[in-house]
């Protein structure tokens, strides 16, 4: 029982307050030691919200909510926030996620067809790399939204393309995350029945948070690029009313500016 | 206001009482120690303040409030023990958020409070993690930050700083200092290091056996203590206490022991010393009283050599304590570094009887106080 009463009572090595910032494999390792626990309630958090089908998509998003609390070192309730996320998320998602996900079905079959048709003629091998590209891009554009969509309340269009600008600005780091992801699936398959528990236990939640990791940097610059302006077009407007004001001889107009959708929340920090 | 009253409180287990009618106390915003040796009953005596243990007979006012049979979580009071008693399955953030969370705070106010207190305890970067990354000193500052979250009117403390390494206990007792001013919550605060009391409290209460032995400001403990307990409990290293013998010289009194006489101060009540004329006596006199060479700054009246055989010399760098013996008696005077002594040989001081003690021999009671 020693193990127990340590638990309670022996010290740890301690957190320096300014000890170097981990940065990139170096902290997603770090997160994943330090939240595994987390990550399995949080895979059969997502199973369990997931039965229904339909609410799939909600359940990503929720999963997905709580990986950028988890990237961002930020305190999580899990159940709490989960459950709060996916009924916040539910509509959202399901129409993004139907979208982005006939899309991928869609560059899936047509690289399917193309390459069908390509071992017949190689003409065909350039509409295969075209197919495939868009497919790739869409997964990489659906990773970026989803994350946008738990990061900041935007109106679809403008999330979207704040997530395509993303996508094409650093596509790397959400196909390495989507590769892992992949890869995690594939250990599963070559390790059965070694590894049967893995879906169960880890494998949709350390995918999510693999993708929120990757995919956190560019949508902190995205959404950092839409606060600039909103700033910048807000103190326009300030001049503007200020111009306004002295025209009236200082009677005072107000003169609110508000994107629509847009929350008052602070910036999320980079990992 | 969150003053607190103990009138005739104690507490039995059975047939053993192990707090006796206590009387005290305690000031809106005062820090108050109990300090005394294990066993004394300054713990039973907070945990009857915190609701922990059931009180047995008296009354206890908090806020003018009789709070006898007011639960624990009703008391508007918060405790930080010893062992810290954090979860070790939450972080750091749930950890100082638990006690608003059974009370169903909003969870903004919770977010406000517990980033509040982080802040003001330096360990924001700690939110996150669990207690078991953390050293003795961050876990110290989330068990009290965890006290702080709830704003209590009163804080509770038992021994918070007895599982830290020395270092580290000198920088949280000035931080927990600072943190009384800052919150100006009244502070209760249970320790067996008179260190700690003395640097600290506002005013010290020290116990013996269940009973209260004194309550008064450090200085005063120090300089007026009521008993021998209180005497040689307050001040490190402790007070020497010798037998020795009143007897009049001329319109002065002289304390007589083995056979060097030592003037007892003129500003001291001699109608007091006047009765123990010719009995024996318990002088006590501090170690920092002797000095090497007669200083500039003590009148010459309240002077007399002291001579004593060396025993032992402890070089603490900026002074050195030096065992002496005389009559029998093994005390210790703090000197100077500069002052060579050769240990088995005979070493002459100078003792200021200015500050001395004296004792009743059978009721250890002050004579002076």
């Amino acid at each position: 029982m020693r193990w127990l009463r340590d638990m309670w009572t022996k010290e740890g090595p301690g957190i320096p307050k300014d000890a170097a910032k981990k940065h990139g494999l170096a902290l997603f390792a770090d997160i994943i030691c330090r939240e595994w626990w987390e990550m399995v309630k949080l895979n059969l958090l997502f199973i369990l919200a997931s039965l229904p089908i339909v609410t799939i998509p909600g359940a990503l998003a929720a999963m997905a909510s709580v990986s950028v609390a988890l990237v961002e070192d930020r305190n999580v309730y899990l159940g709490r926030d989960f459950c709060a996320a996916f009924r916040k998320y539910l509509w959202q998602a399901t129409m993004a996620g139907f979208i982005m996900s006939s899309a991928i079905a869609l560059g899936i079959y047509a690289t399917v067809t193309y390459a069908s048709l390509a071992t017949g003629e190689l003409v065909f091998a350039v509409p295969l790399a075209i197919s495939l590209a868009v497919t790739v891009f869409i997964c990489v554009l659906a990773c970026h939204d989803l994350v946008l969509m738990v990061m900041r309340d935007l109106p679809f269009g403008q999330r979207v393309r704040l997530a395509a600008l993303a996508s094409l600005a650093h596509p790397l780091p959400a196909i390495g995350a989507i590769g892992f992801g992949a890869a995690l699936w594939l250990v599963h398959i070559l390790l059965y029945p070694i590894s049967v528990f893995m879906p169960a236990t880890l494998n949709f939640s350390l995918g999510m948070f693999a993708v929120t990791f990757g995919v956190h940097r560019a949508a902190v610059e995205s959404l950092s690029k839409v606060t600039s302006m909103r700033t910048s077009r807000e103190s326009g407007a300030g001049a503007v009313a200020r111009r306004s004001m002295n025209a009236n001889g200082g009677s005072l107009r107000c003169i609110r500016i508000q994107s629509p959708g847009y929350s008052s929340e602070s910036l999320p920090r980079s990992p | 206001m969150a003053s607190i009253s103990l009138k005739r409180l104690n507490k039995t287990y059975g047939p053993l009482t192990v707090v006796h009618d206590i009387d005290l106390e305690i000031a809106d915003k005062e820090f108050i120690i109990l300090v005394g040796p294990s066993g004394c009953g300054k713990s039973t005596t907070l945990r009857m303040i915190a609701g922990l243990d059931e009180i047995s007979g008296g009354e206890l006012r908090i806020g003018g409030d009789l709070v006898n049979d007011v639960p624990s979580k009703d008391r508007d009071i918060a405790m930080v023990f010893q062992n810290y008693a954090l979860y070790p399955h939450m972080t750091v953030y749930k950890n100082m958020a638990f006690g608003l969370e059974l009370r169903r705070a909003p969870r903004d106010l919770i977010d406000a409070q517990v980033t509040a207190a982080a802040d003001t305890l330096d360990i924001s970067h700690l939110l996150n993690r669990k207690p078991k990354a953390l050293s003795g000193g961050q876990r110290q500052r989330v068990a009290l930050g965890r006290a702080m979250v709830r704003n209590p009117a009163v804080f509770l403390l038992d021994e918070p700083l007895s599982n830290l390494d020395a270092k580290l206990r000198g920088t949280m007792r000035s931080e927990i200092a600072k943190l009384h001013k800052r919150l100006s919550a009244t502070f209760v605060y249970v320790t067996h290091d008179q260190v700690e009391a003395m640097t600290m409290a506002d005013r010290i209460v020290v116990m013996k056996d269940g009973r209260i032995q004194q309550v008064d400001t450090p200085q005063q403990l120090y300089d007026r203590p009521v008993n021998i307990f209180v005497a040689g409990f307050i001040g490190a290293p402790p007070i020497n206490l010798l037998p020795a013998t009143i007897a009049r010289r001329g319109e002065q009194f002289v304390a007589i022991f083995d056979a060097q006489e030592l003037p007892l101060p003129s500003h001291y009540d001699k109608a007091r010393i006047a009765a123990y004329e010719g009995r024996e006596v318990v002088l006590g006199i501090r170690p920092e009283n002797f000095h090497e060479l007669p200083p500039a700054d003590i009148p010459q009246q309240h002077l007399a050599p002291f001579t004593a055989i060396a025993d032992l010399a402890e070089p603490m760098g900026s002074e050195v304590h030096l065992n002496i013996t005389a009559g029998g008696r093994n005390l210790i005077a703090r000197l100077s570094p500069r002052f060579k002594v050769t240990i088995g040989s005979e070493v002459r001081l100078i003792a200021d009887t200015g500050q001395v003690q004296l004792f009743d021999k059978d009721t250890e009671r002050s004579i002076l106080h």
